[in-house]
């Protein structure tokens, strides 16, 4: 790696340290309480997957370029330059991360690894060594964000198609208006996933409590966050939130995605409009009579796992276990639900590289 | 020469490494406060009624290293709890504080304990970096703040212990430290005549060295913690 790169990644890195990355980068005493807390390192049990091995590998360079003591003394802290052998150490680290943020709340300090892997993916971007299909990915998101129009009729043809499940399923024969689309004056911006299931029923709960709602034409999930790379975050984001202002609606209601719901709901400041889970609108319904379900209709017993997002991030809990129980007759998981595992295999697949995302999985 | 030395060491090199103390904090504090705040929240549910309180709470107890690792907890508080003493058992050295006095007690306070539990703690803390997986994720640093305070906790509970119960002919007395200790602060400095006719001079030197390598790392080492630590937990409860 020549002077040049170094000096252009670690001009990206100093962007990049903001209060919380300062205090994470200074205050971590290494007491390895975080050690085994990581899933993945529970899957593939080396140093480098645990949460104080991954951010170690961040603070390594951070302490060669904006510590006295790394710049004078490196082997007091073991402080790294930036070259080809710590820009690998560094997508180790930051893909094989799935942001559960279980290591948070171990931490004494409450460190958050997620929030460190941040700099690792930002430096890895900037190197240009970011998980190719990642970087498609996020960039095929943002060209749709950029050229929404030419995708508009293709899309609404899919959407037709759907509308017949949904007729099915509320046994009606017309199927016109069941998902609608660009509804100025709508109650509801609804944004689901590129799977047809994630249209379909939450299309099915909406039509029956008649709620006044819209589809959005993009999907819910981020590329440019699984990426790390903020200025893609913001651009996929604003997407819907644009199409949110346009239409002028009161509230955005966000699949059942951790990460789609937490980016809007939390990363990007304030909003005009509400932003919810579906998880959470369901509920609503229910309580306030707008749907019913058949109470205790299903006799078998389950373990609700709650996805690490959903409960860590967006402090979603009951809504879940009421939606449950009152179909079902679950048993719940366990009294210290905040440092349930996460149930991470799809998205640590997606994440890691292919093969320790293999050995995790 | 080797008055010099002692005498750079106590009256000098206090007042450079107090000074180092205070403005590294300083320092690191502004380059906290100039380095921008993130847009959203970071925080990880649930966050507790009160929010400030709990991240208050998270500090001073770590629930969460008592939900992982109750031995290590208890090792923690005992740490901190014990520096805490030691660290108003100081302040009663340089002069009397009837609010510290509430519950009378001879100077240095804790007979002897404090020091003792905070070697014990720091042998604790050390001998724990040399076990897998600690050893691996150890740096240099680690141990030689270890070393450290260990070095200054054993000198200065020698003086404490030796003192209190007439150890070995100890002969420097509470007095004595208080008259060298209040004349730094009086900007009058001197060591006293009692610790410079003393035998033990050299362990009070030591101890006091020892004491200002810690004042001048602890700013730009990971002992910033225990300033810091406040502000993470109030993030991840914001």
């Amino acid at each position: 790696m020549d002077i040049e790169k170094r000096k252009q990644l670690t001009a990206l890195m100093k962007t990049r340290l903001n209060r919380p990355m300062r205090y994470y980068l200074d205050l971590c005493t290494r007491c390895g309480l975080c050690y085994d807390t990581c899933h993945v390192y529970q899957g593939i049990p080396k140093k480098e997957y645990s949460p104080v091995g991954r951010a170690e590998v961040v603070r390594r360079i951070y302490k060669k370029y904006f510590r006295p003591s790394g710049r004078l003394i490196p082997s007091w802290g073991d402080a790294k330059v930036i070259d080809d052998n710590s820009m690998n150490e560094l997508l180790e680290a930051a893909f094989s991360c799935t942001g559960c943020r279980r290591c948070m709340v171990h931490c004494p300090f409450g460190i958050d690894t997620q929030h460190l892997m941040s700099m690792a993916k930002v430096l890895l971007i900037g190197n240009e060594t970011a998980p190719e299909e990642l970087v498609m990915l996020a960039d095929s998101s943002v060209e749709k964000g950029k050229s929404i129009d030419e995708f508009k009729d293709g899309y609404r043809e899919v959407i037709r198609d759907l509308e017949k499940e949904v007729a099915k399923h509320l046994g009606v024969t017309e199927t016109d208006g069941l998902i609608p689309m660009e509804k100025k004056g709508a109650d509801i911006l609804f944004v689901g996933l590129a799977g047809a299931h994630s249209i379909v029923h939450p299309a099915v709960i909406f039509n029956k409590a008649k709620a006044n709602w819209s589809l959005s034409f993009f999907e819910a999930v981020n590329f440019g966050a699984f990426l790390g790379d903020p200025e893609k975050m913001q651009f996929i984001a604003n997407r819907v939130v644009n199409e949110a202002k346009a239409l002028g609606v009161k509230e955005v209601v966000i699949v059942e995605c951790g990460t789609a719901y937490r980016i809007p709901k939390f990363l990007i400041g304030p909003l005009p409009f509400k932003v919810s889970s579906i998880v959470e609108v369901i509920h609503r319904y229910i309580k306030e009579g707008k749907i019913k379900v058949k109470e205790k209709s299903i006799a078998d017993s389950l373990t609700y796992h709650d996805p690490c997002h959903l409960l860590r991030g967006q402090g979603i809990r009951e809504q879940p276990r009421e939606l449950l129980w009152a179909v079902l007759r679950p048993e719940n998981s366990g009294r210290v639900w905040e440092v349930h595992w996460p149930c991470h295999p799809g998205a640590a697949a997606r994440r890691t590289p292919p093969l320790a995302g293999e050995e995790q999985a | 020469m080797w008055d010099s030395i002692y005498f750079f060491i106590m009256v000098p090199m206090v007042y450079i490494a107090f000074a180092t103390l205070v403005i590294g904090i300083a320092f690191k504090f502004t380059i906290i406060f100039i380095s921008p705040t993130i847009k959203g929240t970071i925080a990880v549910f649930p966050k507790g009624s009160v929010p400030k309180l709990c991240a208050v709470r998270d500090s001073f107890f770590m629930p969460s290293a008592f939900m992982k690792d109750k031995p290590f907890w208890v090792v923690i508080i005992a740490f901190h709890a014990a520096f805490l003493l030691l660290i108003i058992g100081h302040l009663e050295l340089i002069r009397e504080f009837a609010v510290i006095q509430v519950i009378p007690h001879e100077v240095f306070l804790g007979a002897g304990w404090v020091g003792i539990v905070l070697i014990v703690t720091t042998i604790y803390f050390l001998f724990r970096r040399f076990k897998t997986p600690w050893r691996e994720i150890s740096v240099p640093e680690d141990f030689i703040i270890l070393l450290l305070l260990f070095l200054t906790f054993i000198f200065g509970s020698h003086m404490s212990l030796a003192s209190r119960y007439g150890i070995a002919g100890f002969d420097i007395q509470v007095s004595e430290y208080r008259e060298y200790l209040s004349s730094l602060f009086t900007t009058s400095p001197h060591v006293s005549r009692g610790i410079l006719a003393s035998p033990h001079y050299v362990i009070v030197a030591l101890h006091v060295f020892f004491a200002n390598l810690f004042m001048m790392m602890f700013p730009f080492s990971k002992m910033i913690h225990s300033v810091f630590m406040f502000a993470a937990q109030f993030i991840k409860r914001k």
